[in-house]
């Protein structure tokens, strides 16, 4: 072995395996009127991103259709998959959103299995950029918090005459039958995830708010995985903050709100069942936190306390965590006609024997419409200035604001109120004369379910096509926050792209594909690259020199770390013979 | 049976486990490494200088401790620690003992070295680091023990072998668990950060999960690792089946050296278990435990194979 140190890079394009030899340039054009989230306008790298570049270089367009079949093979042996139904985005798996398909349980129309589309170039977050993402994310998850609250206590706001209580009351999600309920530790949205975008002057804005369920975590952390495992080369110049302990924040988090006072909580992942699209996404996480994942048929509420079926008898629950809709989850308060709830079950919140993540009734806070008025609530509830934009946005049922909108609607997008996943959205500069004459009428018809909002141009970065050059792709970004006795955010978030050239329609329900999020450590730059070669980890290793291949030392061994070292006990038997070892076989 | 067998047995058992735990071990090491150290305090270092030190290698240079040093541990057959070099050796001992092992376990030994010598099944596509190979190795290693359990005869070789892969399982993660545990317990700092890597280098991840609620920290993790007996690769559950093996395959087990250090470990390491106090320090308790054990594979070839070919031998 060589004496030098050489880079990961080294090491790799010296392994019998060719990559492409010599480096073909990058034939890569941003588009001049958004953003491209590793490009500047004139085509260099950003300073990020240069390693990263050189890396993709490198590799070739072979190289990245061969990793691109690599991974599809993975994904498809490790069952990562999601399914595609012939009715209009029924199966979405990422693009679910809150909620998305959840609580139907089951997916109408044939279905197809496709390995989930992870485009193999990474995007890339400085760490600054993602410090101030972070900050206005908790602040606006804290503000929609004290909403919630608000909405369903004392109802300040709506006396303060900020939000009109007209759009509260008549928003789908609100329920009545928790009116007055105050959670443990008065935490209603404990998972949330907002969906940034990026506009074409570089700052960041909220599209929309999703503290019911908002779906994608599992994505987010396989395609980690398999990034590492298919093109370890890409991170080989970066520290790339991690994100796998999501599922110990989100355990930690509902273990902290659960009222359990003696013995450990029992916390468990509630699953609409294995027909839902989401199902990936229960087990995963149910599996990455080591506990039980289980359908409305394990659980059972006597006497206002929740209990699951287990082989020993009732097992009482502290916690769920709930994948499923408000509406589906008890048929004695919500949809009667529900064969997927738990009968009780909001008596046993009620009682505050059970903590159930998020709380019923957060969808006040993702309404589309009361999104509108986000910025005023963090005002409002913490005195402080929004740190994240909202995208400008017009309340239908003014009929001043409606008729100036109809006039532009081929200028603006248009979305429904109450659904989520892109279903139903409009955008005006790409639809037809048909589809605005027939949004219009929808509009004029019931116009407090339709909001208008003004085109964001999504930021693009290189993703590799088919024929394994990159061209410019548009994405958004949804990071995952966890709200337990403080808020947790994960470094990154699941950054969806549009596959379809000059298409913003990130939902993989159609046709979106996702990317890795990486969020470098400070300092962590390509600078960094040309001076180190592979980041070597900060603690060395102690020397054991009685490890050491063949046999053991014993005599020196005993000496070295005789000194202090603290490792053996002084009245180690003297004299160890030569042991036999690990691997000499003949020692012994 | 003859002691020459017995001898090849145990030792195709050692090499066999061992080319899994490099595989898994390589696997999360150089994962681990790709990515930056997270928000965890330190507390466990186990990186690839640590992996390095776990698989004893001669080598002297400590600061070449990378992504090269994983792929010469994977596929480089000259290097005596790499996990080619021990699928190689474990291929040698089947071959000598085909007599022995099923057909269909020699077929499957026999198929995963040469695959991988090969490079089929994408196994030299090192460009992508470590993966593929260790996860064929997994794979394969799996499938030579489920063959292995279903085919072959509960009896005297079977013991052997058996004895030879616990003695290897429980030495790796008693070495694994000292590098990682032992700066922070040395320098008396709080060994409280994640432990994560550590289980995935064992493969004993998920259950650890379903078995402990603690989160996965320093303490917690090696506890389980050493003395969980619910948890096969643990510890304490190695020795327990180990003594079963020993005492299955002596003539005369009451009187048996193996047997009756093995008996004793078996109950030390109970005994710790309950009298040890939360928090109390782990790797004194990992260095006198894999001693016992390396006294125990002495006693082992002293016993069983003292009539087999000279010591020190290599083919």
């Amino acid at each position: 072995m060589s004496t030098d140190v050489p880079t990961v890079a080294d090491a790799l394009a010296s392994a019998p395996t060719d990559v492409a030899t010599a480096p073909a340039g990058i034939d890569y054009h941003p588009s001049p009127s958004h953003f491209d989230e590793l490009f500047a306008p004139d085509g260099s790298p950003r300073p990020g991103a240069r390693a990263l570049i050189e890396e993709l270089r490198r590799l070739g367009p072979d190289g990245l259709i061969e990793a691109g079949r690599r991974r599809d093979a993975v994904f498809v042996q490790q069952g990562i998959t999601f399914e595609t139904s012939a009715a209009d985005g029924g199966g979405s798996a990422v693009g679910g959103g809150p909620g998305g398909p959840a609580g139907t349980g089951t997916t109408a129309g044939p279905t197809k299995e496709r390995p989930f589309p992870l485009d193999l170039v990474p995007r890339v977050l400085t760490g600054e950029e993602w410090r101030a993402i972070k900050r206005g994310l908790a602040q606006r998850i804290r503000a929609l918090n004290h909403f919630v609250d608000d909405v369903y206590h004392a109802r300040e706001i709506v006396r303060e005459g900020l939000v009109p209580w007209r759009l509260v009351v008549g928003c789908s999600h609100f329920a009545r039958a928790v009116h007055g309920i105050r959670p443990p530790g008065g935490v209603y949205t404990h998972v949330a995830g907002c969906d940034l975008v990026r506009h074409s002057d570089g700052t960041w804005k909220v599209i929309e708010d999703n503290v019911r369920i908002p779906s994608g975590i599992s994505y987010m952390l396989e395609n980690r995985a398999a990034m590492a495992r298919l093109v370890p080369e890409l991170f080989g110049s970066y520290r790339v903050r991690r994100v796998d302990h999501y599922p110990q924040l989100l355990l930690r988090a509902l273990r902290a709100v659960a009222p359990s006072a003696e013995s450990e909580a029992t916390v468990v992942v509630w699953t609409p069942g294995p027909a839902n699209s989401a199902y990936f996404e229960h087990a995963f996480l149910a599996r990455q936190m080591g506990v039980e994942l289980v359908e409305a048929s394990d659980l059972v509420v006597r006497d206002d306390v929740l209990y699951m079926r287990t082989t020993r008898g009732l097992e009482r629950v502290h916690a769920v965590y709930r994948r499923i809709d408000d509406d589906f989850a008890d048929p004695l308060e919500f949809r009667h006609d529900s064969l997927l709830g738990v009968p009780g079950l909001v008596r046993a919140y009620r009682a505050g024997s059970v903590a159930v993540a998020n709380a019923f009734g957060t969808g006040v806070a993702d309404d589309k419409a009361v999104y509108r008025f986000v910025p005023d609530m963090i005002r409002f509830y913490l005195r402080e200035e929004p740190i994240l934009e909202n995208v400008t946005t017009y309340l239908l049922s003014d009929p001043e604001v409606r008729a100036e909108v109809i006039g532009r609607l081929d200028e603006l997008v248009v979305k429904p109120t109450d659904e989520s996943g892109g279903r139903g959205v409009t955008i005006g500069a790409h639809a037809t004369d048909q589809e605005l004459a027939r949004i219009r009428l929808l509009v004029e018809a019931h116009p407090e379910r339709w909001i208008a909002q003004e085109t964001v141009d999504l930021s693009t970065v290189p993703t590799v096509g088919p024929d394994g050059a990159l061209h410019p792709r548009h994405v958004d970004l949804r990071p995952f926050a966890v709200f337990g006795e403080r808020i947790d955010i994960v470094p990154g978030g699941l950054t969806r792209v549009a596959l379809r050239e000059g298409s913003m329609i990130v939902n993989s329900s159609r046709g979106g594909g996702s990317k890795d999020t990486w969020v470098l450590e400070d300092g962590a730059d390509s600078e960094r690259a040309g001076a180190g070669g592979f980041p070597v980890a900060d603690t060395q290793p102690p020397a054991l020199p009685d490890l050491r291949y063949g046999e053991w030392t014993g005599q020196q061994q005993q000496q070295q770390q005789g000194q202090g070292q603290g490792l053996i006990e002084p009245q180690r038997p003297g004299g160890t013979p030569a042991q036999p070892g690990h691997g000499d076989r003949g020692a012994g | 049976m003859l002691a020459r067998i017995a001898h090849e047995l145990y030792w195709l058992g050692r090499n066999l486990a061992r080319a899994e735990f490099t595989a898994r071990a390589v696997e999360a090491v150089f994962q681990a490494e790709l990515q930056g150290a997270g928000e965890a305090a330190p507390g466990v270092s186990f990186g690839s200088g640590g992996l390095v030190a776990m698989l004893g290698s001669v080598q002297e240079e400590r600061s070449a401790h990378n992504a090269q040093t994983l792929v010469s541990l994977t596929l480089d057959a000259a290097h005596p620690g790499s996990m080619l070099a021990s699928v190689e050796r474990a291929r040698e001992g089947a071959r000598t003992v085909r007599d022995v092992i099923s057909a269909e376990m020699w077929e499957a030994v026999n198929t995963t070295t040469l695959s991988l010598r090969s490079g089929e099944q994408g196994t030299r596509h090192t460009t992508s680091g470590p993966y593929a190979a260790s996860q064929y190795v997994k794979q394969r290693t799996a499938l030579i023990w489920g063959v292995a359990n279903r085919s072959m005869l509960r009896d005297e070789a079977k013991c052997f072998l058996d004895a030879g892969e616990l003695i290897e399982v429980s030495d790796m993660v008693l070495r694994m668990l000292r590098i990682a545990l032992g700066p922070a317990e040395a320098q008396g700092t709080q060994a409280d950060g994640h432990a994560l890597i550590l289980l995935q280098a064992v493969g004993g991840f998920h259950a650890y999960l379903r078995a402990v609620t603690s989160p996965p920290n320093a303490h917690p993790v090696a506890r389980f690792l050493i003395f969980e007996r619910a948890y096969p690769d643990s510890v304490a559950a190695c020795v327990d089946s180990l003594h079963e093996a020993f005492s299955m395959a002596d003539a005369g087990p009451r009187n048996s050296k193996p047997v009756l250090r093995v008996s004793r470990l078996a109950a030390d390491l109970d005994f710790q278990r309950r009298a040890l106090p939360e928090g109390a320090e782990l790797s004194g308790i990992c260095e006198r435990t894999q001693q016992e054990l390396a006294r125990i594979d002495q006693d082992v070839a002293e016993r069983y194979f003292a009539g087999a070919a000279p010591a020190g031998q290599w083919r």
